[in-house]
């Protein structure tokens, strides 16, 4: 398998309502300085195609050397609508780990 | 004087006696019990409509009997939220219990008034639009579905009031997650209710604290490959050594399994937030941004640092609505053809309930796509494939006739299919659409009920 993002970072994913938010937090001070660069709000958006109806919106923890994604209507109606197997989208940040990192 | 908060209890269900070596080891001097995640209190009023004296966690009866003497021997005053949607009734539970032990002086205190059930239907005539916070949608009491709860997210004032009066136990509803741990500590060092930085290090405090395993190595990527699976199911969990300034220290039960480091800490800040610059709470927004890590021993991360701005003007108020009903049913299919059996699935699961009021059907590959959807690539010709199918309807008795619709096809569906037992036998589980507003804090007057144990 090729270069994943899980190997500059790792991460935890959290729901409230439809709204799922996936922290990226780097493990290295190059990493973060890497992903913080190309780990865009439109590349997590296009990352997640269908699976996230809604905007994301990117917010940066320089102190502690980690990103916040907040992904809008994400969760299938939110975890007491959802039909999905995981339905408040705890794997979500494994699914965004998952990215191939070049 | 340090002070010092445990957390043992991060949701409904959770191993509230990891608070009992926390208690006998005197390592803590008061303890908090987070119980209510979005959607629990909808759950406690399907308990409450079967009976009115129900309608809290039944996790407040083992608090009561196994943790309370123990606490109560030592001085150790206990929070919770677990009161759900009936904190009298629990008090009362809490009550009957203590005299049987004989716990004689006992004091108990029952917060409320963060139900507005009774007032809900009035707001709107009174000028509350009550829109939508994600979707922007006004509320439409006639469609949309019964409405089953609704609850504000209410401060740390009432239960810092119930200290001071010297409650043992404080059993409160939708008390915001992080105040349970703002309380003691306002009760404790007497910080000013507009003294924001301090007010902002303790709600991180207790937005550290609230989901107890997930700070010590639980739902960890940080640590997976450190921590060893055997330990997972003991954890012990999280306390917060807390100093007048406002800055702490995050440990855990000395003695017990885990691990605390500035990944597991900072996993847990930023769970369930949304803007780190401006988490809002009833009593402060705190922001994340400022704040500074530093591991200062084994197990111990400190944090300082933490900036706050003035509380926000209006209070978060959650709504359960009952929408509906889902079923899940379980096909497993094989080789030869194992797309091509998907695929007659599909369209005998479609032409069998045409004429039902089914109103969704969604199909996922368990193993294959069920978490990560279109992000997974499909294999070309798997030995096996099983297919989930959700479906909802309005009522419960159409998904009922649905499953018994599929049962007919037994003998007449695609070649070699498994279908697990216990799928065919499950139930249906209510939908519940869950609605976030503000409200004016006016409509929100906290009550606390004493009773004292003779």
């Amino acid at each position: 398998m090729g270069k994943k993002l899980y190997d500059l970072a790792f991460g935890r994913a959290g729901d409230k309502g439809n709204i799922s938010n996936i922290s990226v937090i780097a493990r290295s001070s190059e990493a973060y300085a890497e992903i913080k660069t190309k780990l865009t709000a439109e590349r997590v958006k296009a990352h997640f195609g269908d699976m996230v109806k809604g905007d994301v919106v990117r917010y940066e923890l320089d102190n502690i050397e980690a990103l916040n994604f907040v992904l809008y209507d994400a969760l299938d109606g939110g975890g007491t609508r959802s039909l999905r197997v995981d339905t408040l989208g705890k794997s979500l940040a494994g699914a965004l780990l998952y990215m191939d990192w070049e | 004087m340090t002070y010092r908060i445990g957390s043992a209890q991060g949701y409904y269900g959770d191993d509230v006696t990891r608070a009992l070596p926390m208690i006998t080891g005197e390592h803590v001097d008061v303890v908090c019990f987070e119980a209510l995640a979005e959607l629990t209190l909808a759950i406690l009023q399907k308990d409450r409509l079967g009976n009115p004296d129900k309608g809290y966690t039944f996790d407040i009866r083992i608090i009561a009997s196994s943790i309370l003497p123990e606490a109560f021997a030592r001085k150790i005053p206990l929070i919770t939220n677990g009161g759900g949607l009936n904190p009298i009734s629990a008090a009362k539970m809490v009550y009957q219990t203590a005299q049987k032990l004989g716990l004689h002086g006992l004091k108990i205190a029952a917060v409320t008034g963060d139900d507005l059930m009774p007032v809900i239907f009035d707001l709107p005539a009174k000028g509350e639009s009550l829109t939508n916070l994600d979707t922007g949608e006004n509320l439409d009491f006639e469609h949309g579905g019964m409405l089953v709860n609704a609850n504000v997210y209410i401060g740390a004032q009432p239960i810092v009031e119930a200290l001071k009066a010297g409650a043992d136990i404080v059993i409160t509803g939708r008390v915001a997650d992080p105040c349970l741990y703002l309380a003691p500590l306002i009760a404790h060092y007497g910080w000013d209710w507009a003294d924001w930085d301090k007010l902002a290090s303790g709600i991180v405090c207790g937005h550290l604290l609230e989901c107890t395993g997930q700070v010590v190595g639980g739902n960890s990527l940080a640590v997976i490959d450190t921590i060893p699976a055997t330990d997972l199911h003991r954890l012990g969990y999280p306390i917060a050594h807390v100093e007048a300034d406002g800055s702490f220290i995050i440990t855990k039960t000395p003695n017990t399994a885990g691990i605390v480091n500035t990944n597991t800490v900072k996993e847990q800040l930023i769970y369930e937030i949304h803007d780190p610059a401006n988490y809002l709470t009833p009593d402060v927004i705190a922001n994340f941004t400022t704040l500074k890590l530093e591991q200062i021993g084994e197990n111990q991360v400190k944090v300082s640092g933490v900036t706050g701005k003035p509380r926000p003007e209006k209070l978060k108020l959650v709504m359960g609505r009952l929408e509906g009903y889902m079923r899940e049913l379980i096909f497993t299919v094989g080789y030869p053809q194992a797309w091509k059996k998907v695929d007659i699935m599909k369209q005998m699961i479609e032409s069998t309930w045409q004429d039902l009021a089914i109103d969704r059907i969604e199909y996922s590959y368990l193993g294959m796509n069920s978490l990560y959807g279109g992000i997974s690539e499909l294999p070309q010709d798997p030995p096996e494939i099983a297919i989930r199918v959700m479906f909802t309807a309005k009522d419960e008795d159409t998904l009922k006739n649905a499953v018994r619709l599929m049962m007919t096809n037994g003998l007449s569906g695609p070649a070699g299919m498994g279908i697990s037992g216990s799928t065919v036998s499950a139930s249906p589980r209510a939908i519940l659409g869950l609605w976030s507003t503000l409200v004016n804090r006016d409509y929100v007057v906290p009550n606390i009920d004493f009773m004292t144990v003779e």
